[in-house]
């Protein structure tokens, strides 16, 4: 009796600490992007200040009309997100296609293509990213955008890891029945797997999009300051005929250029998390 | 033809007619697929690769190719006289030392708290997710709120514990452990997932068993939930350890925004990447650079060597092996 009261006892406090350590950690995530937001309505001088105000005086919407105005930002934005949604969803299709392959095709060779799928994922991209940049300013290349359309066409092994890990647990009859029915083989992809994958597309889609749209590294190795993404826009732009930053309309621009991201992952959130969960490990 | 019965030899003989067995087109369809990928692989990564390989036995410049010259190893024996070599290389060290050990435990944590039956589960794992949606460029616009040395909110906040208020260089002198914080800020989210996507596929029925075998909670934890999630543990480190040396990003991102445009990186994150970056990029020593970067390359192959070697000393595949599911 009484090592079960304990029990009890240990059950009740192992839960308020469970919840204690989840609100402690929620607070201490979002913080930093509590102070983004509210920042962002300051003056300069209120920035950072002693003692602390957390709250701006007087909110200054204008901050917000300050990063279209000194910089082209709609344009800029528009550029980077249509380049994020090209490279992306040229990058989920190829990605699928082979995933497809992969899962279905137990041919001569395909498993040690397969292997090298995988051990391109532990090949550190900085290896190759430099190289690369190398060869496009050979080629030219540098300062347009096709190194991302280049780059998107060939798919991506994490990607197609993906595709292939939820493609395998596909039931082996639809295909056969596709198949009687005269259905060739990229037909049976394009018109029993594609459209079954949509979680897995979805999530893919997704972080293609994001990983252009938040990338700081490959616009600035590859593009100048007038042909250049949101990312590297972002660090630069914002400055007073001085050249010193004005802090707090950076701020606004990162709020800007963050709400597209949040707002389509609240739209996809189960997609997202259903198709990490069906397809990142399992395999 | 179409007047023939259709037995599974008939097709076999016409499919032959056609000039192809079914596995032979079979595999024709295979490399047809999966060809764009081949291409890509060929063009984008070997290429890339063997030409750096190629350009570290070189003096290139990034410029001239007519004074291209064939160096040897020289590149490479140059690196163990840089100072700045052996400097970076242990700043990433301890850079993975101190970065993955604690995004290991503190996402596995909250993986472990959000696998149990908590109100609000859902609201929780959103905004444990929210930081990885967020581009280290805004991150780090908002995390120099934080970590400013003068007014920062994070030593405003230690001033109220301390006699004297105190003015610690989180961007400066302590950006390791600065740098850090955001990193484990933005990819906690990310490796919770993961663990959690883990944890819900170990059956119920195990953990009942145990239970009911008189198993308490830490039991159960320490026999039936670690060693099954082991698998899932040895897949992070190897990605954490791949990621944490070819760190470029946030150190750089770190000097150009968080203390206003500085050129030069403060020392303590003087990483690997940094001083290859800053090699190639700022000095056009690009000969001298990608040796930097094979270096590194063959570092990294060799520890996840080391790591995939030691998989069979904790990492459980019993399962697998007795044929289970």
């Amino acid at each position: 009796m009484d090592a079960q009261r304990s029990g009890w006892l240990m059950k009740r406090i192992s839960r308020f600490l469970g919840y204690l350590i989840l609100i402690l950690t929620s607070l201490v995530l979002i913080a930093p992007v509590f102070f983004m937001v509210v920042s962002s309505f300051k003056v300069d001088a209120e920035y950072l200040s002693f003692p602390i105000r957390i709250f701006p005086k007087i909110a200054q919407w204008q901050n917000y009309k300050l990063v279209f105005t000194m910089t082209p930002f709609a344009k800029i934005a528009l550029r980077t997100a249509l380049l994020a949604i090209s490279t992306a969803t040229i990058t989920a299709f190829v990605s699928s296609m082979v995933g497809y392959a992969f899962a279905r095709y137990n041919v001569p060779g395909s498993k040690r293509l397969f292997g090298i799928v995988v051990a391109m994922l532990i090949v550190p991209f900085i290896v190759i990213l430099i190289p690369q940049f190398i060869l496009y300013s050979k080629l030219k290349l540098t300062n347009t955008y096709w190194p991302w359309i280049l780059g998107a066409l060939g798919g991506s092994p994490f990607y197609i890891f993906m595709f292939r890990q939820f493609f395998l647990g596909f039931p082996k009859e639809l295909e056969d029945a596709a198949e009687v029915d005269g259905c060739g083989p990229f037909g049976i992809y394009w018109r029993i797997f594609l459209p079954n994958a949509k979680p897995v597309f979805a999530t893919v889609m997704i972080f293609a999009t994001n990983s252009v749209w938040g990338d700081y590294l490959t616009p600035l190795l590859y593009l100048s300051n007038s042909k250049t993404l949101l990312g590297v826009a972002l660090t630069t732009a914002f400055r007073n005929p001085q050249g010193i930053e004005i802090k707090t309309v950076t701020l606004a621009a990162s709020v800007l250029y963050i709400v597209p991201l949040i707002i389509t992952f609240f739209l996809a959130q189960k997609h997202i998390l259903k198709g990490v969960v069906t397809s990142g490990l399992k395999g | 033809m179409a007047t023939e019965t259709l037995t599974p030899q008939s097709i076999y003989g016409q499919v032959k007619k056609a000039g192809l067995t079914r596995s032979q087109k079979r595999t024709l369809t295979f490399y047809t697929l999966v060809l764009p990928w081949i291409i890509g692989f060929i063009f984008l990564s070997v290429f890339p690769l063997v030409v750096g390989l190629l350009t570290s036995f070189t003096n290139y410049d990034g410029l001239n190719l007519e004074t291209i010259k064939f160096v040897g190893t020289r590149n490479y024996a140059r690196a163990f006289d840089d100072a700045d070599v052996s400097f970076s290389l242990m700043r990433t060290v301890l850079w993975g030392l101190l970065n993955l050990p604690l995004w290991l435990v503190v996402s596995f944590t909250l993986a472990l708290i959000l696998n149990q039956d908590v109100r609000g589960r859902g609201i929780f794992r959103t905004i444990f997710y929210l930081p990885s949606l967020i581009p280290a460029t805004a991150a780090i616009t908002a995390w120099r709120i934080i970590l400013e040395r003068n007014f920062g909110m994070l030593n405003n906040f230690i001033s109220l514990f301390t006699p004297e208020p105190i003015a610690i260089g989180w961007l400066s002198d302590y950006s390791l452990q600065g740098m850090t914080g955001v990193a484990l800020w933005g990819g906690l989210g990310s490796g919770m997932i993961i663990f959690l996507a883990g944890l819900q596929g170990i059956p119920d029925e195990l953990k009942e068993a145990a239970r009911i075998d008189g198993a308490n909670g830490l039991q159960v934890f320490r026999h039936i939930t670690l060693p099954l999630m082991t698998p899932v543990i040895f897949f992070q480190l190897v990605l954490g350890l791949i990621g944490a040396f070819q760190q470029l990003n946030l150190p750089l991102l770190f000097t150009r925004v968080g203390i206003a445009s500085a050129s030069v990186p403060p020392r303590p994150i003087y990483l690997y990447m940094i001083h290859t970056w800053s090699q190639i990029m700022d000095q056009g020593r690009y000969g001298y650079g990608t040796a930097l970067l094979w270096m590194l390359f063959i570092g990294i192959l060799i520890l996840t060597g080391i790591v995939f070697w030691s998989e069979k000393y904790w990492v459980y595949t019993g399962a697998t092996e007795e044929g289970g599911k």
